[in-house]
């Protein structure tokens, strides 16, 4: 059997790419578009996976993460249905990839202007666990009216005297719309802003997709008293090293041993074939 | 007779898009397009990549100049549905700058959906670019005119009417610093009609210009500087 390239059929693509070009001009507003049906179940980045479908070409080399890995289930499998379906080169190194698709992390190398990213959104909406009704969130976007948002975060502080939200942290775009990160840890939230390299986010089941230009001021919401700050740890990774990314606490026997080990198993390789050179 | 529309459908349109996503995410930057295919006047080729990537029977179109054969060709090749109106279009081409319609007329959107907007593609008589801020070909400051396009019959001297405009300064999402680019051919309150919509923000129309095989966007979002 075979299949257009990139799975997806011109029409389809057609529209992505109205919406995606939209999607760009409008920083953060999240544009509906019609979602397919794709070959993973919702859940498993079909968003994403229909954006890179609607982006890939023939010179493109695809890597693909999840939670900072290249070889977990998500990833592989994304992975090598592109390699199917598309005949693209892939990758496991950033530096050498046009295009990114990523579940909750944003890569620790420095992206570039040639590289686009492209996430996989469960939930666009940052204000629906707020607010249910998508007529009324609309309406508050339309208002720019963020107060609920901000009372969440003020009882945060309330209860637990920090602001407890620790990943999916609210953003505002450009001044403007409030935005989901996607559940990216809110260490990452840091890359969002002026980043070189074009961000693109798709949720498949919810049928939106929205996008942070390149060079694009985006803020984490806080309080002048209570700043937006990032998780740091007592530890470094213990096969690299590193003590400036994100770290997964690994249980690693069965009497509860853990160890800390980078979440981007890219740059944590990179530095250890490094060492060993 | 017909003429032929993108050779690789697949591909030309999939590496004219790419540099359309690219040209609005970094706006004030001219980027060479791809692919021309043939396009009868009074559309160019430029124009004419750009109708063919993003538009199909589901979308509308407005021609500003809506001749028989740009209709029958655009018709065949898209099977996209004309716009009687500017206020209908999804998408308008502007062949004409000098005598287009005011930009108040097209779709701005609503509050809740500023999406439901209109995207221009407007053919300028021509636009440069400023020194030093070309992206990664590492090229100096360039012209790019239309009348070095064969593929199009000269326009009537669009130029004596716009005149040649000053560069001017850009800033806003997807700009580093700020951007400089001039472009020629535009009615002379083109840019207060703009500035005036801003007030509207997240509502507007989005801005493809073209000029010989380059295109350079103007989403919204971008403001132009005082000078």
């Amino acid at each position: 059997m075979t299949y257009n390239f990139a799975f997806l059929d011109e029409d389809t693509k057609r529209m992505l790419r109205r919406s995606l070009l939209k999607a760009v001009a409008i920083p953060g507003y999240q544009v509906p578009f019609g979602s397919r049906e794709m070959p993973l179940p919702y859940g498993w980045g079909t968003g994403g996976i229909q954006v890179t479908a609607a982006l890939l070409g023939p010179d493109d080399v695809l890597k693909v993460i999840d939670q900072g890995a290249d070889d977990t289930t998500n990833a592989v499998n994304i992975r090598r249905f592109f390699a199917r379906v598309a005949g693209v080169a892939t990758t496991e190194h950033t530096a050498e990839a046009t295009l990114i698709q990523t579940r909750h992390r944003i890569p620790e190398t420095s992206l570039r202007e040639d590289q686009i990213l492209v996430f996989q959104v469960p939930e666009p909406e940052p204000l629906r666990t707020l607010e249910p009704r998508e007529a009324e969130t609309r309406t508050l976007h339309a208002l720019a009216d963020y107060g609920l948002m901000h009372v969440k975060l003020y009882e945060d502080i309330a209860q637990y005297g920090h602001i407890a939200t620790s990943y999916d942290y609210p953003v505002l775009v450009d001044g403007r719309f409030l935005t989901s990160p996607s559940p990216i840890p809110k260490f990452d939230n840091p890359k969002l802003d002026r980043s070189p390299a074009l961000m693109l986010f798709g949720a498949g089941r919810e049928k939106r997709l929205y996008a942070i230009p390149p060079y694009t001021h985006v803020e984490s919401l806080a309080f002048d008293d209570h700043p937006f700050e990032i998780q740091c740890w007592e530890h470094r990774c213990e096969l690299c090293g590193s003590g400036e990314s994100y770290l997964d606490e690994v249980v690693v026997d069965d009497q509860g041993t853990r160890m800390f080990v980078c979440s981007d198993t890219d740059f944590c390789g990179s530095r250890r074939t490094e060492a060993q050179a | 007779m017909m003429q032929a529309a993108f050779a690789d459908y697949v591909f030309d349109s999939q590496r004219t898009f790419r540099e359309l996503l690219q040209a609005m995410a970094r706006p004030a930057q001219p980027r060479p397009l791809p692919v021309l295919p043939p396009s009868p006047a009074p559309i160019a080729p430029a124009a004419m990549a750009i109708l063919l990537t993003l538009c199909d029977a589901t979308t509308s179109v407005w021609l500003q100049q809506p001749e028989e054969e740009a209709i029958s060709h655009l018709r065949f090749h898209a099977g996209l549905r004309l716009a009687e109106r500017p206020e209908d279009a999804d998408f308008a081409l502007i062949s004409d700058p000098a005598s287009m319609p005011s930009l108040e007329r097209f779709a701005h959107g609503d509050l809740r959906y500023p999406d439901r907007s209109a995207s221009l593609i407007i053919q300028a008589t021509s636009f440069s670019s400023s020194p030093c801020m070309q992206g990664e070909d590492g090229r100096g400051s360039h012209t790019v005119a239309s009348t070095q396009d064969c593929a199009t019959p000269p326009q009537p001297s669009p130029a004596s009417r716009g005149g040649s405009n000053p560069a001017m300064r850009f800033a806003g999402p997807g700009i580093r610093e700020t951007e400089t680019l001039a472009i020629d051919g535009l009615p002379s309150d083109f840019w207060q009609q703009r500035a005036a919509m801003a007030a509207q923000l997240p509502l507007g129309v989005d801005l493809f210009f073209v000029a010989a095989q380059h295109v350079v966007a103007l989403p919204r979002t971008t403001r132009l500087l005082e000078s």
